[in-house]
């Protein structure tokens, strides 16, 4: 009787140990079904701080922003320089007045902003107001310490831009929405979606390669004219600060 | 000092509507409209001071307001003119006419009038050259002005009747 109790503990199932390694036998039959996904994920993190590439990276791309940072100073003064022979207009940096939007009716029948620089400042009627992405509108009316500036959404703006990839020019009109419209007088005008429309060269009112927004959809059912929506780059409903340019057109 | 306050408070309260007419906060607006605030005021006025009077200060209103915007081609004047006489011959049926609720739905009608007009405007100056595109976004600003005046009127214009009864007693 006393036998008999003393081979049932000695049962193999009785054991801590064995359970262990048959855990670990289950844990590798995982790791051989999955073909050591677990050890390669595992891997890919503990080595990551050792990647040939990452270092490399970072050092080519600041290489790559210095190189266009130099190459834009210099295209920058060739185009003044250029303009200067040719007697076309010139847009200065140095003539920037920086002012916040204090008042701002960007969805409704009114699209115009007020901004906290005034005539006491400089600003004057005519000025060009340009934000983060491009440009937003002109200046239209101004007070001893205030500006109210039409924005190219509104339909009282009508302005002169350029499609830079087809080289031709056209006008920009409020719509009274979001997004403007381009109205070019050319049925033949190659005009694609995307295509970027800047301030025209050739404008009396604007200071030319303010980029001002995208083409978004294109409307060909005019039989004299194409007309395309414009998604502006700058976007007048969520812009606090803005820069007025004094341009001398 | 602070009777002459009491007494001429509708007056007072007249300053701060070009104030929130420049204010135009986004979070209050709805598809980028904001509800047409000079009605808020001009309601309570018409109904208390009558038509002629609703008519002189919606007169008032929209020089002053025509002055704020930039738009020298349209004028909000017809529609506030109209708004502030039709508004003072509510004064006649007060017992059907005034009610909590009933104050969104006359300048919901006051808001589309007014929208209405100016959109007119908009038109006829365009009529040569008119696209859709002038015309989808009208009609979206006409209904969302519309809807957000009715909303926002029974608390607002409730409470300036209340002052400008108290003021005027």
């Amino acid at each position: 009787m006393i036998s008999i109790r003393r081979i049932s503990t000695n049962r193999w199932w009785h054991k801590k140990k064995n359970w262990l390694l048959f855990a670990i036998f289950l844990f590798l039959v995982f790791v051989r079904i999955s073909k050591g996904s677990f050890y390669k994920d595992f891997y890919f993190f503990i080595s990551k701080p050792f990647w040939p590439g990452q270092f490399q990276k970072e050092i080519v791309l600041e290489s790559i922003d210095q190189e266009y940072l130099i190459k834009l100073n210099l295209l920058q003064k060739d185009n003044t320089r250029l303009r200067q022979i040719l007697s076309l207009q010139e847009s200065s940096n140095n003539d920037r007045i920086s002012a916040a939007v204090i008042s701002r009716k960007t969805g409704s029948w009114w699209r115009q902003i007020i901004l906290n620089k005034g005539s006491k400042d400089g600003v004057e009627i005519g000025n060009v107001v340009i934000g983060p992405g491009g440009l937003l509108g002109r200046v239209k009316n101004t007070s001893l310490f205030t500006s109210s500036v039409t924005l190219i959404t509104s339909p009282e703006s009508k302005l002169g831009v350029w499609v830079d990839r087809i080289q031709i020019n056209g006008l920009l009109v409020g719509s009274g929405d979001n997004y403007p419209s381009l109205i070019i007088f050319s049925k033949d005008a190659d005009v694609k979606v995307g295509d970027l429309i800047s301030s025209s060269p050739a404008s009396t009112l604007l200071p030319p390669n303010i980029p001002i927004g995208i083409v978004q959809s294109i409307d060909e059912t005019l039989k004299s004219k194409k007309t395309a929506k414009i998604s502006l780059l700058a976007k007048p409903h969520v812009i606090d600060w803005v820069q007025i340019l004094k341009v001398n057109i | 000092m602070n009777k002459f306050f009491i007494k001429k408070l509708s007056i007072l309260s007249f300053i701060f509507i070009p104030i929130i007419f420049l204010w135009h906060p986004n979070w209050l607006g709805f598809l980028g409209v904001q509800p047409y605030w000079p009605l808020f005021w001009l309601l309570p006025w018409s109904m208390i001071n009558g038509s002629i009077n609703g008519l002189i200060f919606g007169l008032f209103l929209g020089l002053i307001l025509d002055s704020l915007t930039l738009d020298n081609n349209f004028t909000q004047i017809p529609g506030l003119i109209l708004c502030g006489f039709l508004f003072g011959r509510i004064k006649l049926h007060r017992a059907f006419w005034v009610g909590h609720f009933r104050y969104g739905l006359i300048c919901s009608l006051g808001s589309f009038l007014c929208g209405t007009l100016y959109f007119l405007q908009i038109l006829l100056r365009n009529f040569l050259d008119t696209d859709a595109f002038i015309f989808i976004p009208g009609i979206k600003n006409i209904l969302a002005e519309v809807f957000l005046t009715g909303f926002f009127a029974p608390f607002i214009c409730s409470q300036l009747l209340r002052m400008f009864k108290f003021s005027k007693r």
